[in-house]
């Protein structure tokens, strides 16, 4: 039987590259963006821990915003954008542990990535499909780390448990490791 | 269609003669035709005629042919036909209360929850989204058993059937426990069945109330189960009634709750001993369980009364995905389980009818 196709028709989304990667975090300016989302906060102040505990010479800079997704807005995502080219070599952002703040948290992570500032979004284990699915569809492949703090949990001393030194190797490994051929080749499509 | 003319033929034809009769739920329906019909009984070795259920005051019988018509019009396919006939069985028992609950006032719907293999078999989704929408099994096994009932107790709306609001749930309520991301012994395990059994289990759910823990441990958890259970969730045994709390509990949720060593028997104690409410917030006092005697005998009505009569009174699944919304709920009736029995050629009928979703998981495109 045929039939009438029930979906809207949408364009594939052109992919655009990462920014280059960095050498290494020593010495580097480190952006860390907060979506709002109550574990945002403690879990970028760990990973500021870990970050002085193992590098030295860094400088951290903080973008959070006020509620939570904020990140959706043209005006905050160019703010952001230009914040992080001012101001930062490199971004960790945070907090993907649900559904419109891990799309809005990606939207935020694209703008740092559209100014030139590599950048890596930390995700809950439950909401990779969904950082994938919004990161292609924003129209770049962006990095993430899973992380093992659990949703929504906002205690200091279980994220200190959660996010350990090997974890922060991990989160670093996606700001210094080069882009693959996938990644250059589509750079050099754009 | 015998007897039926051309234009009632049609798809359009069909949906109004049968909207016309109160023979749907409000909702388009497939045509329940002689092949359709023949094609689902497919999926059961019963004889048509066998009397799976009897219900309504006007005692309607639930044979094998007549769920078999309400499933075709609910859009089941020969697969689901094994999980319904089970259902159909959970109706008959006195227990399940249906048809007090189907008529009730306060607009109870049919839930029914699914443990076992046959979740996987079918597709009876228990992880993100499993109560809906946009599961074929989900939707349309609670959606067939919804119009089997309607359709052989004979009830609606402004006639036998009181529901003040009604209830967008009537038309399909069912998950599949996700025993999966569960600490605990899946439900019908703990009601005697062996873990490679499939069941289906009933009661009537009048409400569902999401909520996030207040704090992301074991007792935060557990506050927010307790504290979102509303004032008029009194569940207890009265008579031939029973009702119950049931909690459908989220797997980060439940994952808190087993790392801190509770069990499921912990929770229901701790619930029905923390259930103690103010009595005038309560309305009737004497609608709480344990109450009557008090208030009969002494000469001032108690200060303080339990909303649940005993641990047995609550219900506790482990359902959804990831997150950390739950869901507390209030049913009457139940629960009910039966197990599920599969026909002969259940694995070529399986083959046949299967549908591979393509979404929902990590397709290749995102796989990057």
């Amino acid at each position: 039987m045929s039939f009438l196709d029930p979906t809207a028709s949408a364009e594939d989304t052109d992919q655009k590259p990462l920014a280059e990667r960095i050498d290494s975090l020593d010495g580097k300016r480190i952006g860390l963006v907060g979506n709002g989302k109550q574990a945002a906060e403690p879990v970028l102040n760990v990973v500021e821990e870990r970050l002085r505990e193992q590098y030295d010479d860094v400088s951290i800079e903080y973008y959070l915003v006020e509620e939570l997704n904020m990140l959706k807005d043209d005006s905050v995502l160019e703010d952001i954008g230009e914040w992080a080219a001012d101001t930062v070599d490199v971004a960790i952002t945070a907090m993907g542990d649900c559904g419109s703040c891990t799309k809005f948290l990606a939207w935020a992570t694209d703008s740092i990535e559209a100014n030139g500032v590599p950048a890596v979004g930390l995700v809950e284990e439950g909401f990779v499909m969904d950082w994938k699915s919004n990161s292609i569809e924003r129209g770049r492949s962006l990095r993430f780390q899973v992380i093992p703090v659990r949703c929504e949990v906002t205690d200091r001393d279980r994220i200190r448990g959660d996010i350990t030194g090997d974890v922060l190797a991990d989160i670093a490994d996606e700001l210094t490791r080069p882009r693959d051929e996938d990644e250059r080749e589509l750079a050099t499509a754009d | 269609m015998t007897g039926m003319s051309e234009n009632e033929q049609t798809l359009e034809g069909v949906n109004e003669e049968l909207h016309t009769r109160g023979a749907t739920d409000g909702l388009p329906v497939v045509p329940p035709t002689e092949d359709r019909v023949t094609e689902l009984l497919r999926g059961t070795d019963l004889p048509p005629d066998e009397v799976l259920a009897t219900v309504g005051e006007r005692e309607g019988s639930v044979t094998v042919r007549k769920l078999a018509i309400n499933a075709v019009m609910a859009g089941c396919a020969p697969i689901h036909l094994p999980v319904l006939v089970a259902g159909a069985r959970a109706m008959d028992d006195p227990a399940a209360n249906v048809d007090a609950a189907a008529v009730d006032p306060g607009s109870w719907a049919f839930q029914w929850i699914v443990n076992g293999p046959v979740r996987e078999d079918l597709d009876i989704r228990s992880d993100t989204g499993a109560f809906g929408p946009g599961f074929w099994a989900n939707r349309t096994i609670g959606r067939a058993l919804g119009l089997t009932y309607q359709n052989t107790a004979l009830v609606h709306p402004d006639s036998e059937e009181t529901g003040v609001t009604g209830n967008p749930f009537k038309y399909t309520l069912v998950a599949g426990e996700n025993e999966d991301r569960s600490p605990w012994a899946p439900f019908h395990v703990d009601a005697g069945y062996d873990r490679e059994d499939s069941t289906i289990t009933l009661s009537a759910r009048r409400s569902f109330v999401q909520f996030i823990p207040y704090e992301m441990d074991a007792e935060g958890v557990l506050r927010a189960m307790q504290y979102n259970t509303t004032p008029d969730m009194v569940a207890g045994s009265a008579g031939d009634t029973t009702k119950t709390v049931v909690h459908t509990v989220a797997p980060y949720n439940a994952e808190e709750l087993g790392e801190a060593g509770l069990t499921k028997q912990d929770l229901k104690e701790y619930l029905a001993e923390n259930s103690v409410r103010p009595a005038d917030e309560l309305g009737a006092v004497d609608r709480a369980p344990g109450t009557e005697e008090a208030t009969a005998t002494g000469a001032v009505e108690p200060l303080q009364a339990k909303t649940i009569e005993s641990p047995e009174h609550v219900q506790v699944y482990v359902v959804g995905g990831s997150g950390r919304f739950s869901a507390v709920g209030h049913t009457m009736g139940g629960p009910v389980t039966q197990q599920i029995e599969f026909p002969s050629e259940w694995e070529t009928l399986l083959d046949e009818y299967s549908v591979e979703r393509n979404w929902g998981e990590i397709t290749e495109e995102y796989d990057r």
